[in-house]
């Protein structure tokens, strides 16, 4: 199996890396660096359990070669935290009870994420459109739409 | 659990030479990887893909980009769906079509990865950007070993997930023509669960273009109904010259549905895609109509 090494910059830190030619993002992300908090549900784009933020952008991990990333600023759901301190997300799902099980979240959280940088104040069909991609079968959606709207809102008066 | 599948090598070149080169070299064996969402599920799935051991990145290539020029519009191959469906150029009502195929495309996430020329040469029968494109008479621009050639998107599919595409040969561009005023286009998708994530049942864009009153250009294209993606010429062609009216556009919806063959699939029966034509046909001609403006 043919080794590559890469280079990119994971939560802020650059890491170097010896990955083989199958390995996917998400392999890399969990395997070698131990963040498992990224979920792989489906493995075939459509569950978006696996979303991270790849160069500012919401993509799947489970659908990008780690080869591919060579260079990259990636963002994982360990990344949101600072210290202590949860995301303004990560507090919103929990204040609004959008967590059950637990799976889906991970990717819900990075999916709103990501439209929350692009449109600081996103309305309610566009949240709902941003986490069309991220099934769940347990909590429902209704939770989460409102729990993004509210760090949506947490984010704007944070910053103001 | 990483892909179980041969894979001898993997490029990243930083010209369009070396390419074209390494893809010359490994012929067959090599497959050009742009956004990868077509790729990496098939490779899982096996099969299909097995005979690929080497992999071309053209992420380096510059590829990504959407340029208005006085007579035309390029899209470079490796342009992201997303930006197709935000760039303020196609809000356009005569290239508002692709828009809204950018929009229907699966989730925003893979749109992000997804590019327009992977959706091209993957020439799955319901691409839904490959409708738009094809009611504009988008031409493509293709690389190879003896240089750039130019070829009008309809002779670009030859077949079910095959391509007009030579060893060697890597899709640069896409060239869609100026449409001033008086133009109107639209994009309508039918799914099974109706859920992002499905590909279209079937998928039906049109284009129409009047000089004054009458129309001087008309385009219906199909997919999901025949093994590529297609022109229905003959239905488009009873508009031309003519005032348009209801009874006339239900006419030219019913000659396209006899113009497709749909098969039996687990999505939909043949007899209920030839249906949809119809009512897609319809739907979407008074839709082009009313942005005509006319």
């Amino acid at each position: 199996m043919k080794n590559k090494n890469i280079r990119m910059n994971v939560n802020g830190e650059w890491h170097d890396l010896t990955v083989t030619l199958q390995d996917r993002l998400i392999d890399t992300l969990r395997d070698q660096l131990s963040l498992t908090g990224t979920k792989e549900g489906c493995g075939e784009g459509e569950c978006g359990a696996c979303t991270i933020n790849v160069n500012g952008k919401a993509v799947l991990s489970c659908l990008m070669l780690s080869v591919q990333a060579d260079g990259a600023q990636v963002q994982t759901i360990e990344g949101l935290q600072n210290r202590l301190d949860l995301h303004p997300l990560q507090t919103a799902f929990l204040s609004e009870s959008a967590v059950q099980c637990g799976y889906c979240t991970p990717g819900m959280i990075m999916a709103g994420h990501a439209l929350i940088k692009q449109n600081p104040n996103p309305d309610e069909a566009m949240v709902k459109k941003c986490l069309a991609n991220n099934l769940c079968r347990c909590t429902g959606y209704e939770q989460p739409v409102k729990a993004v709207l509210k760090a949506a809102g947490e984010m704007r008066r944070q910053t103001r | 659990m990483p892909l179980q599948y041969k894979l001898e090598d993997y490029y990243r070149p930083e010209s369009m030479k070396q390419a074209v080169e390494l893809l010359s070299k490994f012929g067959k064996t090599a497959k050009v990887i742009a956004g990868g969402t077509d790729i990496l599920p098939k490779r899982q799935q096996g099969a299909k893909f097995d005979t690929i051991t080497h992999l071309i990145d053209v992420s380096n290539l510059e590829l990504n980009y959407i340029k208005k020029n006085k007579d035309n519009i390029c899209i470079g191959a490796a342009t992201d769906i997303n930006c197709l469906a935000t760039a303020p150029v196609f809000h356009q009502n005569s290239y508002r079509a692709l828009m809204e195929a950018a929009e229907a495309h699966s989730t925003n996430t893979i749109r992000n990865q997804a590019t327009i020329g992977g959706n091209l040469c993957n020439a799955s029968s319901c691409a839904d950007l490959a409708l738009p494109l094809l009611t504009l008479s988008a031409s493509v621009v293709v690389t190879g070993p003896k240089g750039n050639c130019t070829m009008p998107l309809d002779t670009f599919f030859t077949g079910p997930n095959c391509t007009a595409l030579l060893p060697g040969e890597i899709l640069k561009k896409i060239i869609i023509p100026d449409y001033k005023e008086n133009a109107g286009s639209s994009f309508i998708k039918l799914k099974h669960h109706q859920t992002c994530v499905d590909m279209a049942v079937v998928n039906v864009a049109t284009q129409l273009w009047f000089n004054e009153n009458r129309c001087k250009r008309a385009m219906i294209a199909l997919g999901a109904v025949w093994p590529t993606s297609f022109l229905a010429k003959e239905a488009a062609d009873i508009l031309l010259g003519q005032t348009l009216s209801k009874k006339l556009i239900e006419l030219a919806a019913k000659l396209a549905a006899d113009s497709s063959a749909p098969i039996n699939d687990n999505r939909a029966t043949a007899a209920y895609r030839k249906e949809m034509v119809t009512v897609m046909v319809k739907n979407s001609l008074e839709k082009s109509w009313k942005r005509s403006g006319i």
